[in-house]
């Protein structure tokens, strides 16, 4: 045969473009519901969730054993300042039972208010830790890491509570995210909240984010013992 | 309640200090710790210390404070009855994620002996994992070795289902009754498996459990003992190892015989003998791809296996041909070259071809050269090329000389020649006009004051007054001077080289050979030499050889009007020589001269 290979390659795009069974489209993704793909479930997300926020508050975690370790190393402190956070003024429950017997709807509140109140004041403090020279650039990072996990930690939840919004799980009683930001606490001591109060009130929070996580599945998603 | 175990640990600042029941004694009334188990409940220990007044029940009192909205001191909700100087704080007094500080007073006193603050969350040590049991996974093909699985359920205590405690396990184990446990790292799961462990030891595990992202561990569960017993070898592997041993053995004495035995063959397969050259000296390779250079001199490096005659016969003089330097050659005559002298900086040497074995320098033998090099060297055939033939003068030192010339001819012709007045002036040839007793050669040189081009056209003789000395001395300059003045003026400071053996030369040497002894034999040669005119006789371009003398020293027939300066042989009679032109030679005539 004398045909040419860009001959060749014109024929096969025609033969392609024209046969309609030989036609790759896109196609959106779950877009044919669950026959199509996996869609995630609700336990899903929950655990996708859960595991975020148990990886943050790891990272706080550290920052703070680390900060501890290099700033402040004499042992009981903790009694002769008292630190109030930011948060404080958020209704949190105490408990586990408390937070058992709490509402679901009040409860996701509960977290995305907390996560929404740490957008800001993690900004700062990785700003903070970044023009100081005693962190290192590890330690600058890890702050920068926790300020983005919390970000999307928050539109996890968001998601999550959209899609038991969905599934009818919650109720409407949910006034919505935007009133949530509205409900911000104001705290008039957040400018002189050093570097480790901001630490250590973020390691406090995302504890509590983690705990309430998992109540809130244990309660939505029926599993065993739960 | 179980022994608490002296440890102090680190956390987030807190004091979590748990001392034996026999705490510190030096101390007053302290907190000797405070305990929660599932993040539900804590309970605080004090201890009354030395002031042993204090140890009644109801002495000491905890109060406590929540930092919430209420400030205010509290006793403790519950002093345990059970065990002493115990405050347990149940679930609704215990209030995760708040600080919390404790006091201990003395009520009676009013003195507030120890104060501690604290949140729950970082006092919570889990009580032991239970169930700890473990199953063999495998054992090693050897039997020394197996691996076990070892398995676990989370404390009870512990609300692990709702998620509300998230605990890690750490597994250790030891040989029995060692001293030092193996850790393994943190696991989420309730298993684990443990790689490695020796058959017919015995084991000891246990594991214990923290809550993920605190530091607090909680106390070890009981140990479990392990053992495997070793699984008997199979016999059938120690004859296998033993004959694999032997075998090898065996082997290796094989070869050492065989090399041994065969060590010539051997030697002649693994080194052969490198052949030797067929040629002496020549390599046949180079026979055959050399190139023409290489091979002329390597042939005639042939002859330095003959025997050397010019050794014998010192008075031979070679003059070699050399057909490089093209440049300027037109200009100067013929005599100039011959005599080797330069101009400034350049070289201009003529060299002869020697002929091995005709170069015959003497009166008798003239020392003819090619002659078709000499019909190069004429003025007419001046233009037969670019290159004309440089000359130069190579000869051996030799004690007594027809012709004497300097050795190193290839660099010094300069040095040679520049008595000779005006290389300009200078013919190629020079005429050979007198000898000394001594076998000097006295030429006469070319027309002195012309250019070459006139000198071609005048006959006009010139006498070069040197002699050139043998052993390749030269005269120093200043006593070249003085000779020079003596000699008929030729044209100024070129005719410094003037070869004298007289006294006045020994205190001038600069090359630290030493000429000629001085004969003042020589010197009145040269003085009515030098008395003469200053205008020199021209001088022919070419002279006869008329004869050659016993001495091999030739005797040249002067042209026209000079009578034969040679001294007379009465050994050697050449033939009349038919007239000819002047200086030629041809080859006939040649078997004419030789003796």
């Amino acid at each position: 045969m004398g045909l040419s290979v860009p001959a060749v390659a014109v024929l096969l795009v025609a033969l392609l473009c024209l046969d309609p069974h030989g036609r790759v489209g896109s196609a959106p993704i779950c877009a044919h519901g669950p026959s199509g793909c996996h869609v995630p479930s609700l336990a899903d997300l929950f655990d996708r969730v859960i595991q975020h926020s148990a990886r943050m508050h790891s990272l706080s975690n550290d920052l703070h054993s680390e900060f501890e370790q290099y700033f402040l190393p004499s042992k009981n402190h903790i009694g002769k300042t008292y630190r109030k956070c930011h948060t404080s003024n958020i209704l949190t429950p105490n408990g586990k039972e408390n937070a058992q017997k709490l509402a679901r709807e009040e409860l996701t509140e509960v977290i995305l208010k907390l996560l929404m109140a740490w957008r800001d004041p993690l900004f700062q403090l990785h700003q903070s830790m970044a023009h100081q020279q005693d962190f290192n650039n590890f330690s600058s990072n890890k702050a920068l890491e926790m300020g983005d996990m919390a970000h999307e930690l928050r539109k996890g939840v968001e998601k999550v509570a959209e899609k038991m919004r969905v599934l009818g799980m919650l109720g409407n009683s949910v006034t919505g995210l935007s009133a949530a930001e509205a409900m911000l606490p104001l705290s008039d001591s957040r400018e002189a909240m050093s570097d480790y109060e901001l630490l250590y009130c973020f390691r406090r929070d995302s504890n509590k984010v983690q705990n309430y996580l998992k109540i809130l599945k244990c309660r939505i998603v029926p599993e065993h013992d739960c | 309640m179980a022994a608490q175990k002296q440890r102090t640990e680190r956390t987030a600042g807190k004091l979590v200090k748990f001392s034996l029941p026999v705490s510190d004694p030096s101390r007053g009334p302290h907190f000797t710790g405070c305990r929660s188990r599932e993040q539900e409940t804590f309970r605080c220990w004090w201890s009354a210390g030395i002031f042993q007044n204090l140890t009644e029940p109801g002495a000491l009192r905890v109060f406590y404070r929540t930092k919430n909205a209420l400030s205010e001191w509290q006793e403790c909700p519950d002093y345990t009855h059970t065990v002493k100087n115990e405050c347990y704080f149940n679930k609704t007094f215990t209030h995760i994620w708040t600080s919390y500080c404790i006091q201990l007073r003395s009520v009676r006193e009013n003195i507030t002996y120890d104060e501690t603050c604290f949140t729950v969350e970082n006092i919570v040590h889990p009580d032991p994992p239970i169930g700890l049991n473990w199953t063999l996974l495998n054992v090693s093909r050897s039997g020394l070795h197996f691996d076990i699985l070892v398995r676990w359920a989370p404390p009870p205590s512990a609300d692990v289902q709702t998620g509300w405690m998230s605990l890690v396990y750490q597994v250790q184990y030891r040989v029995r009754n060692a001293s030092h446990w193996e850790m393994l790292d943190l696991e989420s799961g309730t298993q684990q498996s443990i790689y490695g462990l020796h058959t017919d030891k015995e084991y000891e595990v246990r594991v214990r459990c923290k809550m993920s992202a605190f530091d607090n561990f909680g106390e070890f569960g009981d140990s479990i003992l392990v053992h495997v017993a070793q699984i008997p070898s199979k016999e059938s592997t120690f004859p296998m190892t033993l004959v694999l041993i032997f075998g090898v053995i065996g082997l290796v004495i094989l070869l050492v015989l065989l090399i041994f035995s065969q060590q010539q063959r051997l030697m002649v397969i693994f080194l052969p003998p490198i052949p030797a050259p067929k040629i002496k000296g020549i390599d046949p390779e180079l026979l055959k791809n050399g190139k023409l250079d290489q091979l002329n001199s390597l042939l005639s490096s042939q002859d330095m296996y003959k025997p050397d005659f010019y050794h014998e016969d010192p008075w031979v003089e070679f003059i070699q041909l050399d057909l490089d330097d093209p440049a300027e050659k037109n200009e100067s005559s013929d005599t100039q070259h011959l005599l080797g002298l330069s101009r400034s900086g350049s070289s201009h040497v003529l060299n002869f071809k020697s002929d091995d074995d005709s170069g015959r320098a003497s009166c008798y033998d003239p020392e003819i050269p090619n002659p078709e090099d000499l019909a190069s060297l004429l003025p007419g055939h001046s233009g037969r090329g670019d290159n004309l033939p440089l000359v130069s003068r190579s000869s051996l030192s030799i004690p007594d000389l027809g012709v004497q010339q300097t050795s190193e001819v290839e660099e010094t012709p300069i040095q040679t020649q520049p008595a000779v007045p005006s290389w300009v002036n200078m013919d190629f040839y020079a005429q050979v006009s007198d000898f000394t007793p001594a076998g000097g050669v006295v030429l006469s040189p070319g027309q002195l004051n012309s250019s070459p081009e006139k000198k071609k056209e005048e006959e006009n003789e010139k006498k070069i007054q040197f002699q050139l000395v043998s052993d390749g001395a030269y005269t120093s300059e200043n006593t070249a001077r003085q000779l020079s003045a003596e000699v008929p003026p030729s044209p100024g400071p070129e005719q410094e080289y003037q070869t004298f053996p007289t006294q006045a030369v020994e205190g001038n040497l600069w090359n630290g050979e030493y000429l000629v002894s001085t004969s003042d034999s020589q010197i009145p040669y040269l003085l009515p030499e030098a008395t003469p005119a200053p205008i020199l006789p021209p001088v022919s371009d070419y002279t006869v050889v008329q004869e050659v003398d016993a001495q091999h020293s030739l005797l040249l027939n002067p042209p026209s009007s000079q009578p034969a300066i040679c001294p007379h042989s009465p050994n050697k009679h050449l033939p009349a020589m038919p007239t000819m032109p002047m200086g030629y030679l041809t080859p006939d005539l040649l078997g004419n001269l030789t003796p």
